[in-house]
């Protein structure tokens, strides 16, 4: 039995959804209600457990909890139900934007971002310029978040995220912003991680990044674990039940053809 | 009902030695980018934070000493009879609790892009704004004693006493600042209040006035004003850094243990209140 990096043990997590809203207390005393609301449940019993140093990912339709659920590992969102237990440190990627402040500089995010990330700013002044390296931005590090682009946005917030050497690094859909160079240094960055006893939690709609890059996934349906097991497998399932659902025929994906012209 | 009891346990599981570690970088990192981004953009850079509270000494100077013709009583045992210097001993921790609170109140809410991509101790938000604040404080402090020493105060010796009381205002000012910045993220109008109260507050406490034209004034003897006159905490504050920094002397012991009770109360109800609220934080913002 391999050590556990992340174990869920029956993880439920429930959100109102409000149809009226009192957010001010004008409104509540006005009102006599903090408001009119419905309870939903985003996550519903996942029990999983993630391996340390595997690559695990998560797929399933939109709306189906994968987010909720890396949020959970992320300690960001607290579930309702059961309990997410995880070794060493964490370091996330979620959504777009890396949890940057948008008046501060590329630079002065990089800072801040690192002391949330628990990293001293003697280490961070060392990787500095790793991570800038890595990221490709030199020349707009030190303009305000607000003004990049969203690639540049992932490629400065990822850079941060896998340079400060975490044990566990949580991936949620940002990397299909990056352009084509980047995706491929990730993917080797990814390896390099992977091989030093990193785990990586990928959440993605990519079904041929997942199937390169991940050994293990788990795939999500209306808040509740339909599958998880090796990646092939459940890639194949899920791809499956979409074909059914859509009606065309599953077609087993063939290898790229070459292609008959590069521009040199 | 055992669902959520089990959800519980993450709750209650205390912080990890190396989490505090963490949350104590944080905090001065975060203290210092407010301290910097302050005063960043400013020809002047710091000295801002000195010709703000000059320029109110001299309007309030000229309105409440000549206009109004309020005396500033003679320190004792200092001799020191002043009204520019009476109201600055006033008016510095008022200054630190008003700006400490408002920076405070919106930290939270201002952070929320921070809050729902990245875990980290949320309480570190409202402590940076408030020892942000606190660094005002002091460096204020520090020119007001230097301007002391020139009249021939030598307040250095008090300085020790004056750490205690900057020490147990600044956690008076953290609790309300927790308290407030939790309570904003479900009230978003927090901050139009707080600019209510923090108008009524300062007319509530002995700034532009002694404290003596309340205690001593025969219509406003009757028992219930009086004791809800010292209720208010910032009274005893005030006199406190009034008796170091205008009189010269210790602060009366009664003062001492009503500041240490406001401080303590005022830190339990911020710390109770902020953690039951905030592992909603990132998904209610
Ligand atoms: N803060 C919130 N308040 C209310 N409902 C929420 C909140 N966050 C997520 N939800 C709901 O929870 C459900 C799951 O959302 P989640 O973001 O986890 O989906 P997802 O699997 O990541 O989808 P996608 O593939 O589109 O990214 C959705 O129905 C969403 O509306
Ligand atoms: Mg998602």
């Amino acid at each position: 039995m391999s050590e556990i990096a992340i174990q869920a043990t029956e993880v439920s997590k429930r959100f109102r959804i409000y149809h009226e809203r009192n957010q001010s207390i004008k409104a509540m005393v006005l009102r006599r209600r903090r408001g009119v609301y419905e309870e939903f449940w985003a996550l519903k019993d996942i029990s999983l457990e993630i391996p340390k140093a595997s690559t695990y990912g998560l797929i399933g339709e939109n709306g189906s909890g994968k987010s909720t659920l890396l949020k959970c590992f992320a300690k960001i969102l607290v579930p309702d139900g059961g309990s997410v237990s995880s070794k060493g440190s964490i370091s996330a990627l979620l959504e777009l934007g890396a949890g940057f402040h948008p008046e501060l500089s590329g630079r002065e995010n990089v800072f801040l971002n690192g002391a949330i990330l628990g990293i001293s700013s003697a280490e961070l002044n060392r990787k500095f310029d790793e991570i800038v390296d890595f990221s490709g931005i030199e020349r707009f590090i030190d303009t305000p978040v607000k003004n990049y682009s969203s690639g540049m946005y992932v490629r400065l917030g990822f850079s941060v995220a896998i340079n400060v050497s975490p044990d566990i690094l949580l991936v949620d859909e940002v990397l299909a912003v990056g352009d084509a160079e980047f995706q491929q240094r990730c993917a080797n960055k990814f390896q390099e991680l992977k091989s030093s006893g990193c785990t990586i939690v990928v959440v993605s709609h990519a079904m041929e990044m997942i199937k390169n890059l991940c050994d293990h996934a788990a795939w999500m349906e209306h808040g509740q674990l339909k599958a998880h097991g090796e990646a092939q497998d459940i890639i194949e399932m899920y791809l499956r039940q979409v074909a059914h659902n859509t009606g065309e025929p599953y077609v087993e994906p063939k290898p790229e053809p070459e292609p008959e012209h590069i521009a040199p | 009902m055992a669902e959520r009891a089990k959800g519980m346990v993450i709750h209650v599981k205390t912080l990890k030695s190396n989490e505090l570690a963490a949350a104590r970088s944080l905090l001065v990192n975060l203290t210092l980018r407010e301290n910097r981004s302050k005063y960043k953009r400013s020809a002047l850079g710091w000295a801002w934070s000195l010709v703000n509270p000059l320029a109110t000494m001299l309007v309030f100077t000229f309105v409440f000493r000549f206009v109004f013709g309020i005396e500033a009583p003679a320190g004792d045992p200092s001799g020191l009879q002043n009204f520019g210097f009476f109201l600055m001993c006033g008016l510095l921790p008022w200054n630190f609790l008003s700006a400490g609170l408002s920076s405070a109140t919106a930290s939270v809410v201002g952070n929320a892009s921070l809050i729902k991509k990245v875990y980290f101790n949320r309480s570190v938000l409202p402590a940076a704004s408030v020892l942000s604040a606190n660094t005002n404080l002091l460096v204020e402090l520090a020119v007001l004693s230097l301007a002391l020493v020139v009249v021939g105060q030598f307040v250095f010796l008090y300085l020790p006493v004056a750490v205690v009381v900057i020490v147990l205002q600044m956690f008076f000012v953290l609790g309300i600042g927790l308290t407030l910045s939790a309570l904003n993220v479900y009230f978003r109008d927090i901050e139009h209040f707080l600019s209510i109260l923090l108008m009524l507050w300062f007319y509530a406490t002995p700034i532009i006035y002694p404290i003596t034209q309340v205690l001593d004034n025969p219509r406003l003897s009757a028992a219930p004003i009086r004791t809800l006159y010292l209720l208010n905490p910032m009274v005893h504050f005030v006199e406190a850094y009034r008796a170091i920094f205008y009189h010269l002397r210790m602060p009366e012991a009664d003062t001492i243990l009503y500041m240490f009770l406001s401080a303590a109360v005022s830190m339990a109800l911020g710390l109770w209140i902020f953690h039951r609220v905030e592992a909603r934080f990132a998904e209610e913002l």
